[in-house]
């Protein structure tokens, strides 16, 4: 028999040595810097092109589109012979003369480039008009004469789903749905001993990006070029030959410099009908832009959802079951409509533990405008319900709120509505860390009038980023040395604002110790960069971004064989910093990588390098909406709202504001702080003003001065808190910010409202007449002489 | 017409815009020409002079995007037309800069990391300039009054406030406003 050896005898002295470290302070890196935006110098200086800027240089023709008058109705006919008659119109085009599909919409293409013989909405495309003016064109237009037969309007879910309602598609007004089913949530609320019901309504939002739509085309007779923004360049390069019937390889998409995008761009606007004009007069530039009424009219929206939700605990406030069923405002055709209700229930009970769930959602059709991606995908709105019932459970059990949220955060280990375990789940530290800000902060008070109400409000959200649910979700990117000794990204992935280019190009300098002022980037242009997936679902940072990491580490692998050989030591032994390769043992010795670059492409290396990313998710057991791998990873943010309620007026101000996001790792903080406060001004507009008002069909507010926007009165100084816990399959720890910013705004600015006035909004935006309609349950509509100002009084004469 | 049926369309053509003879000083340079007498001024400078850095975004006075300078007066560029304009003094984003020399409030954007999307950033930066030239240090009433016909749809405004109040600090040792 062996006998143990005896343990070795205890020492202070520890058994391996350290290696001495190369460096006293590890040297600074571009990730984790603040650095400038790559873009911003043409931004500051108006020099920056957006699409509508490339009007008065380039275009040759003018193009415009005739847009449905009816919300719903049979085209009879449509008579372009007046608009041919006008002077300075060269061509008029229907679904005749489309040569392709005559397609479009992101995950369900039923969305008809110009319609064939029913609209479905009043921003349906009937006909392009191409003129040798912009003036010409829309005089053409409005010649166009278009026989209708009027069909029953579907303003709403219950119109739609109503027994004699008008089927708006063969298969019926429902398009789809998502169940989650996990435990026996029925017996578990018989058996909770508290249990609270809601409905809540969300409203359909616009994204109100500034820039509206505009775009150029031209046709060689070979490669159709198209210049528009859009979110995913390759996507809609796809689409754009399907409608129009081109091999995709004749189809190149650009991006100009984007004014904002917020899921606004991810399905087509008029690039179809651009390209098709350009299809029609080869040779010509033709130039196509929205106006503002065009754009909102025309444009995707968030999904309106109507959510009924029951929450049941225990009496010490443990959730123990979640009953929840969802019906969506799809509006006309549903695009990325199936996406946005499986992300809708995937986070339908959001950061907390709950092992009894029932959830159904249903996307339902009608007349109203078609919707798709916008910051949020349906995560937002649940986000509104599931932190709405928290407070509503806590005043229910007489428990703090807080306290309530922390006893049911899932902990690292726990899993979320789709089963999927957290291995790092990060909402307790979160909210305390915001907790900790707001009681230990800020300034004293102003004692309010007995009018106005104080209150403040908080949320914790979850988000899992990426496509999920098996959805094949890649990124690929290229990184490359060039022969001036810039750094080269190349990327499909799109710059509208985020801050895209230097997540790459600090990423890719990090890891090839470069500075950030030698990196460049080439986007966005189907026809020069690899495919990088849609720029949203606060996917980037993680995907384009693992993949530059990738590309840029092979790439090193090379600068560093070639360093070897100029200081004579093995590659292993050099680091890459400041632009030098440096010996790290011993006395350092260094070479400028741009002479390592010079010589390498002297030798006859490519010095560029092409990496894939591409993880796994998982799809769901259909049944049960369960999923051990639904998304790639989960973001925590906890957010916290006070609010001042003026009961008189029901104008409600925003004074303080704190955000904690977990960001894994912040490649760049400036721009981080900059996703969050503008995604916390969103979520103030969505909770408080913002709301596309429809009237048989009809949006009755499509322009600024009805559609409320936040200005610089309604938003606070957001502040921020950024942890950084890292993700162990982010780039450098990293996860992303995107979307949460915004879903976790809303339901904070909601319960600071209930809070401040003790009664719950469960309709949003809480403007004004709402606050009036909470504070004044029993009667049914304001006084005649209560006037709203639903307007801030920011027009500048 | 049979009934339900709905018929539109067929307008005749819109009724001849007469032309006007538009001269204006426009960053600096006399600027002459021939334009349809509803011509706006920001279409004017936009499609008519190339000046593409004065943004349009809801041309009906409510953002700012298209905010430029008449007579050292903001205005709103879309709501103003280039006839309204004769003989005056307009100056746009592309004046800011001296050479390669940036404005403060140019820099101080840049710097704060004020410009995401960049759309609003010429209105603002106009609208900013004629603020500090009329309130050098501005209370946050002054600040509020001036700035908040500037809509931003991607920052929540504190890069924007704070790009402007550190250009404040500085100011106004800045190259005067043009
Ligand atoms: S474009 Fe002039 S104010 Fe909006
Ligand atoms: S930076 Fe995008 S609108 Fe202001």
């Amino acid at each position: 028999m062996a006998t143990t050896p005896a343990p070795p005898p205890v020492t202070d002295k520890p058994l391996i040595e350290p290696s001495p470290t190369p460096y006293a302070d590890p040297p600074p890196s571009p990730v984790g810097a603040s650095a400038r935006r790559l873009d911003g110098l043409e931004k500051v200086t108006g020099e920056a092109l957006y699409a509508a800027d490339f009007f008065p240089r380039e275009a040759d023709l003018f193009a415009t589109i005739l847009r449905s008058h009816e919300a719903h109705a049979e085209v009879l006919s449509i008579d372009t012979a007046p608009a041919m008659k006008v002077a300075g119109v060269v061509g008029v085009y229907t679904h005749v003369d489309v040569p392709g599909t005559n397609r479009q919409g992101l995950i369900k293409r039923d969305h008809p480039v110009l319609v064939e013989d029913r609209v479905r909405y009043k921003g349906d495309a009937l006909a392009v008009v191409v003129a040798t003016s912009e003036s010409a064109a829309h005089a053409g237009r409005d010649a166009i004469r278009v026989r209708y037969r009027p069909l029953p309007v579907v303003g709403s879910i219950d119109d739609a789903l109503a027994p004699k309602a008008p089927k708006l598609f063969p298969n019926g007004n429902v398009m789809g749905g998502k169940r989650i089913r996990k435990g026996d949530a029925d017996r578990a609320l018989a058996e909770a001993d508290v249990v609270v019901s809601e409905t809540f309504q969300t409203q359909t939002v616009d994204h109100a990006f500034l820039d509206v739509e505009a775009g150029i085309a031209r046709w060689d007779g070979r490669t159709l070029v198209i210049h528009a923004s859009g979110q995913w360049v390759h996507e809609e390069r796809r689409l754009i030959a399907l409608a129009l019937g081109l091999p995709i390889e004749q189809v190149r998409v650009i991006q100009p410099a984007t004014g904002g995008a917020f899921g606004g761009r991810e399905d087509l606007g008029m690039q179809v009908h651009v390209g098709l004009a350009a299809l029609k007069h080869p040779g010509k530039t033709i130039a196509l832009r929205y106006d503002r009424a065009e754009s909102m009219r025309a444009r995707h929206k968030r999904h309106a959802l109507r959510i009924h939700y029951t929450l049941g605990a225990r009496g010490d406030g443990t959730l123990t079951a979640a009953k929840v069923t969802v019906f969506s405002d799809e509006g006309a055709y549903a695009s990325t409509g199936p996406a946005v209700i499986r992300k809708a229930s995937s986070h339908a009970t959001g950061p907390y533990r709950v092992p009894n769930v029932h959830v159904d959602v249903y996307g339902v059709y009608t007349n109203n405008n078609p919707t798709g991606a916008m910051r949020g995908f349906g995560a937002c709105q649940l986000a509104v319900a599931y932190e709405g019932m928290i407070d509503r459970l806590a005043r229910k059990l007489g428990m703090d709120r807080v306290e309530l949220r922390r006893r049911n955060l899932v902990r690292s280990g726990d899993a979320v509505t789709t089963g999927q375990v957290i291995p790092l789940a990060t909402g307790v530290e979160c909210l305390d860390a915001v907790m900790d800000r707001f009681r230990n902060g800020g300034r004293p008070l102003e004692p309010l009038p007995p009018y106005r109400r104080r209150g403040w409000g908080v949320s914790t959200i979850c988000f899992g980023l990426g496509y999920g649910d098996g959805f094949p979700d890649a990124s690929r990117a290229g990184v490359r040395f060039t022969r001036d000794g810039f750094l080269e990204v190349l990327t499909g992935a799109v710059e509208y604002g985020q801050g895209l280019l230097n997540m790459v190009a600090q990423i890719a300098a990090a890891e090839l110790g470069m500075p950030i002022e030698k990196a460049r980037v080439i986007w966005a242009d189907t026809g020069r960069t690899l495919e990088s997936g849609s720029s949203s679902a606060t996917r980037q940072t993680y995907f384009t971004g693992n993949a530059v990491k990738r590309a840029a580490s092979e790439l090193k692998e090379e600068i560093l064989d070639i360093a070897g050989t100029h200081l004579h030591v093995h590659p292993h032994e050099i680091v890459l910093r400041d632009g030098l390769a440096v010996t790290r043992f011993g006395e350092p010795r260094s070479v400028p990588i741009a002479e390592l670059v010079a010589d390498g492409f002297n030798r006859g290396y490519e010095l560029s390098v092409k990496a894939l990313y591409k993880p796994a998710t998982l799809c769901e057991n259909f049944e049960t909406g369960q999923s051990p791998r639904a998304f790639i990873t989960y973001l925590f943010v906890s957010h916290l709202a006070q609010v001042v309620v003026d009961v008189e007026t029901g104008q409600v101000t925003v004074e303080r504001y704190i955000a904690c996001h977990d960001v894994g790792k912040a490649i760049n903080p400036q721009s981080v702080d900059g996703q969050i406060t503008g995604g916390v001004a969103q979520g103030i507009g969505m909770a408080l003003m913002e709301e596309v008002v429809m009237r048989e069909g009809r949006m009755a507010n499509a322009n600024f001065t009805d559609y409320i926007l936040p200005t610089f009165r309604d938003v606070p100084p957001v502040e921020t808190i950024i942890l950084e816990n890292q993700d162990p399959g982010g780039p450098f720890g990293a996860r992303g910010v995107g979307e949460p910013p915004l879903i976790a705004a809303v339901p904070a600015v909601l319960n600071a409202i209930h809070d401040a006035l003790g009664v719950a909004p469960h309709t949003t935006p809480c403007n004004p007449q709402r606050v009036w309609e909470l504070l004044h349950p029993e009667q049914a509509e304001p006084p005649a002489d209560i006037r709203f100002r639903t307007a801030p009084p920011h027009a500048r004469p | 017409m049979p009934e339900n049926v709905s018929e539109h369309g067929g307008a005749a053509s819109p009724a001849d815009d007469s032309i006007w003879h538009w001269r204006c000083k426009v960053n600096g340079q006399i600027i002459e020409r021939d334009l349809p007498a509803s011509t706006t001024l920001l279409h004017a400078l936009r499609d008519h002079c190339s000046l593409t850095g004065t943004k349009g975004a809801c041309e009906e006075g409510e953002c700012g995007s298209c905010t430029v300078l008449l007579d050292g007066a903001p205005v709103n560029s879309c709501l103003v037309l280039a006839a309204q304009t004769q003989d005056c003094q307009v100056t746009t984003i592309e004046a800011m800069a001296s050479g390669r020399k940036l404005h403060i409030l140019q820099d101080k954007f840049l710097a704060a990391g004020a410009a995401q999307c960049g759309y609003c950033t010429p209105g603002l930066i106009m609208a900013a300039a004629a603020l500090l030239k009329q309130h050098p240090d501005p209370t946050p009433d002054e600040f509020l009054q001036g700035m908040e016909g500037n809509i931003c749809r991607c920052t929540g405004y504190k890069a924007i406030s704070e790009a402007i109040r550190q250009a404040a600090q500085e100011w106004p040792t800045p190259p005067e406003v043009p």
